[in-house]
């Protein structure tokens, strides 16, 4: 066997494993996606034959567009309260599951999965009815402890409505989390959590000196997954309980998009739209990557 | 612990397989019904070879593309079958369903669309799609196009089709009408007065809100409703009873938002809103929430269409007696102002079958389909004709004799830009919760228009 | 073993807050269903958390049941959801080993591709797939169906396993190919089995993602006939809004919740020891 084959092989082999699945991906993915930012550069309905390149037209005008700018700032609202709400209960949960010893532990990991095997049709009909003002549930609940009933529009301030997407959309992703985090967890070696007890190290300080540290790579895994899944998704939520509405001040960019590329029919705005949430989520992975990279300096 | 979980598993399981079982007796829904249907009565399948208009025989594929909101799918179902057994060779099939304009909408950018389409609810815009050359330009067919019976199509259209730059594409099937419901009933029992104009409807709002009732609620959600129903009447009324104002805003006319007309019928809702006469829930609710509450009479008036009573029959309680009127925002004295509420009916460019298309124009619009239309679907067509001894419900009956009727100012149909209905919708919304003023909402929609028109 | 926490006040909390968020999640599931037995009336008259008055409308499951040919739906998700996750587990665990283990030129690349893809808006993707699908003649298919998930999957398969194959000790390998095995014998009979859990692990994420995937199926199934659950959830509530059926809406929730549920229940096990496995380094 000389080295010359063996290096063949070892290429045929990798070429195996690699082109069939980039194969797959570059036709199903890649291609789609370029086009779709491709026609960013275009003035098209998205319904007929004729379609006008205007260059930058269209980011040019999305400066302008107040709605825009409201949208990104409710994307970073959601991106910060799911990241602040999923990893403070996420990780609070998995540490009681794993370390205080719990007997019904495994009983409640169960149970807090169970949102996130949900379709986000029927969670976002859920929590409408939570929501509303007449025959909902949030209403009802309160009138038990007042005079008067209680007919708040959850749904419907003239501002800050874009808070009361947040609990279901915490509601719904805690569960995957958790999961992670009870996994990274359990990986840690009894050994150093009973060394710190010889040494007389208290909860917090084991929490905070050896548990964060040794499950830190899953923690950034996670707040990299929320915010990304966030900026690219939770469009659905929002478009099932508000469609962006009341006056569009729960309007993401996710749902922008859709609604200017399906509903107001001006498809090469929204594939605009669709580029600008592709940048956005580049920098904040970028961003967030450099913070978290320096925290881990810190802490070790 | 395991085993049990497995025996719950599988004791569900059992459960779905025999749920799964009993659906499998159902009806396969959705499912395109190309079955000749037998069910027509003998009477039509002979009259219809008579008329003098029997051109070459229909064959083929022929597709028809309509939504089912609240008119129901019943005339379309009913109409289809007609026409199947007068046209024994076509292979007629139906997409249907609430969700079909936005199931349909890859086939018409893919330029393979059905041939017939039933222009109705949301997604689903006349302008854009003349915009796009979606639609077959009727113009020169329908000047002289006659249906079964012989009529001339455009003289027995009780509203004319819009024209887009001097072209028709579509033509009206149902005429209905925008407006303000209240519970006859209610109002007889508590004594209240019914609005003939704005001064009485303040006046009993006032009364009805004494009496722990909320005077007024909208579909927030979906706010073309309040719109439709009070905004543009009360436009119009203020513009001397002039609905070309309309018909300016529509061709994107900034003098037309500017107009004192405008900020007049704004400052009506603004009215509405500082008596404290608008129902907080509205701005979060959808159509049928704010008309479930409206017929548990938790609310006065709903501005609504005509379907309204259609759409919600399942739900009407016993006694509950619809009153209706196309506006409230006319002065003591004034015109009421009706605006017209229709869904239209247009050919495929791209259609591959548009000889059966026109065949099924001439055959819907005619006063027979007229008379079933209004029966079946619980709303008025939009074909002239008596229907006051067919069996359609009386508000209809009533509807038809608004529209009718000469002191009346009928606004036709108005399709306007989709950015720039949305702008309104959007403004009328914050109006309502007192987060913009009238001169914003002007503001507001007048820089959209001048960005669509750019 | 683990450490007990001894201050009564601070545990009794900690029960507290478990305890609490259990109710939140799992009282929506029981509203759902109480809600399911009610009519159009009782949603007025009753607090949201009232039972539902006798007799049961057990008839508004049976009527979402036979009004809707629900069983069809069933096998058309079930095919839909085994296809695509069984192909993008062939194809992503193939380039995740090569990834993880391998340098070559461009590998490095070729894992920035696939991660930054994660961050493309795949609404972006929905109107240019219509036009690819349709010139291929795979609109309203099923295939076509699972292939556009399969792609949609690889991505996040080749990142989590990526991380999962890294884990494995590099020894095994060594041992495998100084034992004479060819490449492909090493994936297939010793890393492969090995990283059964991580495979199980992300099989189920990605059946639970396809059976509730609902965008990409409307826009490219038009056909009832090929309908998957989602799609035919989504246009029966739309075809709610028109109805009013509020009793019917939620027997109809339940129903769609309940299959994943069950799959839950099933697979749970499997995906705990799937992610415990995986954390032994």
């Amino acid at each position: 066997m000389n080295a010359g084959t063996a290096k063949w092989q070892r290429n045929v082999f990798i070429a195996s494993f690699i082109i069939p699945t980039l194969i797959f991906f570059g036709v199903f993915t890649i291609y789609p996606v370029v086009q779709g930012l491709y026609y960013s550069f275009f003035e098209w309905s998205g319904m007929s034959d004729k379609k006008t390149f205007i260059g930058l037209d269209n980011f040019k005008e999305m400066l302008h567009d107040p709605i825009v700018w409201r949208a990104i700032g409710n994307d970073y609202f959601l991106v910060a309260g799911k990241v602040a709400g999923i990893m403070l209960l996420a990780t609070f949960f998995a540490v009681a599951l794993t370390r205080f010893g719990f007997r019904l532990a495994g009983f409640f990991r169960s149970i807090f999965f169970i949102p996130n095997v949900i379709s986000v049709v029927v969670i976002g009909v859920l929590w409408n009815f939570i929501y509303n003002p007449q025959i909902g549930f949030l209403n009802a609940f309160l009138s038990l402890f007042t005079k008067e009933k209680v007919s708040i529009t959850w749904l419907g301030f003239p501002d800050h409505t874009i808070w009361m997407l947040l609990p279901p959309a915490i509601w719904a992703g805690i569960g995957f989390y958790m999961i992670l985090l009870i996994a990274a967890i359990q990986s840690i070696p009894e050994s150093y959590y009973e060394a710190a007890n010889i040494e007389g190290a208290g909860q917090w300080k084991q929490f905070w000196s050896i548990t964060v540290p040794l499950t830190w790579e899953q923690i950034k895994v996670s707040i990299l997954n929320i915010m990304m899944t966030t900026l690219n998704g939770s469009f659905v939520i929002v478009w099932i309980m508000t469609e962006g509405g009341p006056d569009n001040s729960t309007q993401v960019m996710g749902s922008y998009l859709y609604q200017m590329a399906f509903r107001q029919f001006h498809f090469g705005y929204g594939a605009s739209i669709g580029f600008v949430i592709l940048v956005l989520s580049l920098i904040t992975t970028i961003a967030l990557q450099r913070l978290m990279r320096h925290d881990t300096v810190e802490m070790s | 612990m395991i085993t049990k979980k497995k025996i719950a598993a599988l004791g569900i399981a059992v459960m779905l397989a025999a749920v799964s079982l009993a659906g499998c007796s159902g009806s396969n829904k959705g499912e395109s019904s190309n079955k000749p249907s037998n069910s027509a009565p003998a009477s039509e399948s002979t009259s219809t070879p008579d008329s003098g208009n029997e051109t070459a025989k229909l064959t083929g594929d022929f597709e028809i593309q309509y939504f089912v909101g609240g008119y129901g799918d019943k005339w379309w179902k009913k109409v289809i079958a007609d026409f199947q057994t007068a046209n024994p060779e076509l292979n007629i099939k139906e997409s249907a369903g609430p969700k079909i304009n936005d199931q349909n909408r890859p086939r018409w950018i893919g330029g393979n669309p059905p041939d017939f389409v039933y222009i109705d609810g949301p997604v689903l815009n006349d302008r854009q799609m003349v915009e796009d050359g979606q639609l077959e330009d009727l113009t020169d067919w329908l000047k002289d196009a006659k249906n079964i019976d012989g009529e001339l199509i455009t003289e027995i259209l009780a509203q004319p089709a819009q024209q887009f730059d001097g072209k028709v594409y579509n033509i009206p099937l149902v005429l209905n009408s925008w407006g303000v419901f209240w519970n006859k009933a209610l109002f007889q029992d508590k004594g209240w007065a019914e609005p003939t104009d704005f001064p009485s409807f303040l006046a009993v709002s006032d009364k009805i809100k004494a009496d722990g009732i909320t005077p007024f609620i909208h579909t927030g959600k979906y706010p073309y409703y309040i719109n439709g129903s009070i905004l543009f009447p009360a436009i119009v009324t203020a513009n001397n009873n002039d609905f070309t104002i309309l018909q300016d805003m529509a061709a994107n006319k900034v003098e037309a938002f500017e107009s004192p007309a405008v900020l007049a019928a704004l400052n009506k809702i603004v009215a509405l809103r500082d008596k404290g006469f608008i129902d907080k829930a509205s701005i979060q609710i959808n159509h049928t929430d704010s008309q479930m509450l409206f017929l548990q009479n938790k609310d006065a008036f709903i501005p609504n269409g005509l379907w309204l009573p259609n759409e919600m029959a399942k739900d009407v309680p016993e006694g509950f007696d619809f009153g209706f009127i196309p506006s409230v925002t006319q002065e003591a004295g004034g015109k009421v102002v009706a605006n017209t509420s229709t869904a239209t009916v247009a050919i495929a460019k791209n259609g591959k079958n548009k000889e059966a298309a026109k065949a099924f124009l001439q055959f819907i619009f005619s006063k027979e389909q007229a008379s079933q239309w209004a029966e079946l679907s619980g709303a008025p067509s939009n074909i002239k004709g008596d229907i006051s001894s067919s069996n359609a419900p009386s508000f209809v009956k009533d509807a038809a004799k608004y529209l009718t009727d000469p002191n009346t100012i009928v606004i036709p149909t108005i399709t306007y830009n989709a950015d720039v209905d949305k702008a309104m919708m959007d403004a009328t919304d914050a109006l309502t919760i007192n987060t913009i003023t009238p001169e914003e909402w002007v503001k507001r929609v007048t820089d959209v228009v001048k960005k669509v028109s750019k | 073993m683990n450490l007990k926490i001894k201050n009564p006040v601070a545990k009794l909390i900690i029960y507290a807050i478990l305890i609490l968020w259990g109710v939140s999640v799992l009282y929506p599931l029981l509203w759902t269903l109480l809600d399911s037995l009610k009519n159009n009336e009782q949603f007025f008259l009753n607090a949201p958390w009232a039972l539902p008055e006798l007799p049961l409308l057990w008839s508004n499951f049976s009527y979402v049941w036979s009004k809707y040919n629900f069983n069809a739906y069933f096998v058309n998700s079930l095919v839909v959801t085994i296809g695509s996750t069984g192909l993008a587990l062939l194809l992503s665990a193939t380039t995740a080993y090569v990834l993880a283990r391998y340098t070559f030129r461009g590998s490095n690349a070729l894992f920035l591709l696939y991660i930054s893809s994660m961050m493309v808006p795949f609404v972006l993707a929905l109107i240019p797939l219509f036009f690819l699908m349709n010139s291929m003649g795979l609109i309203n298919t099923k295939l076509g169906l699972i292939l556009v998930y399969t792609s949609s999957l690889l991505a996040f398969g080749i990142f989590v396993l990526i991380g999962f194959f890294k884990s494995l000790p590099k020894e095994l390998e060594e041992a495998a190919i100084v034992d004479g095995a060819s490449y492909y014998g090493t994936f297939f009979r010793v890393m492969l089995p090995l990283s059964q859990p991580g495979l199980i692990t992300i099989g189920i994420v990605n059946i639970l993602n396809i059976w509730n995937e609902y965008i990409v199926g409307t826009i490219l199934i038009n056909d009832p006939a090929q309908y998957t659950l989602p799609v035919e959830i989504g246009v029966m509530q739309a075809e709610m809004q028109y109805r009013t059926e509020w009793g019917p809406l939620f027997a109809a929730l339940l129903i769609t919740i309940v299959p994943v549920l069950v799959m839950y229940m099933i697979f749970q096990r499997q995906i705990a020891s799937g992610i415990t496995a995986g954390a032994i380094k």
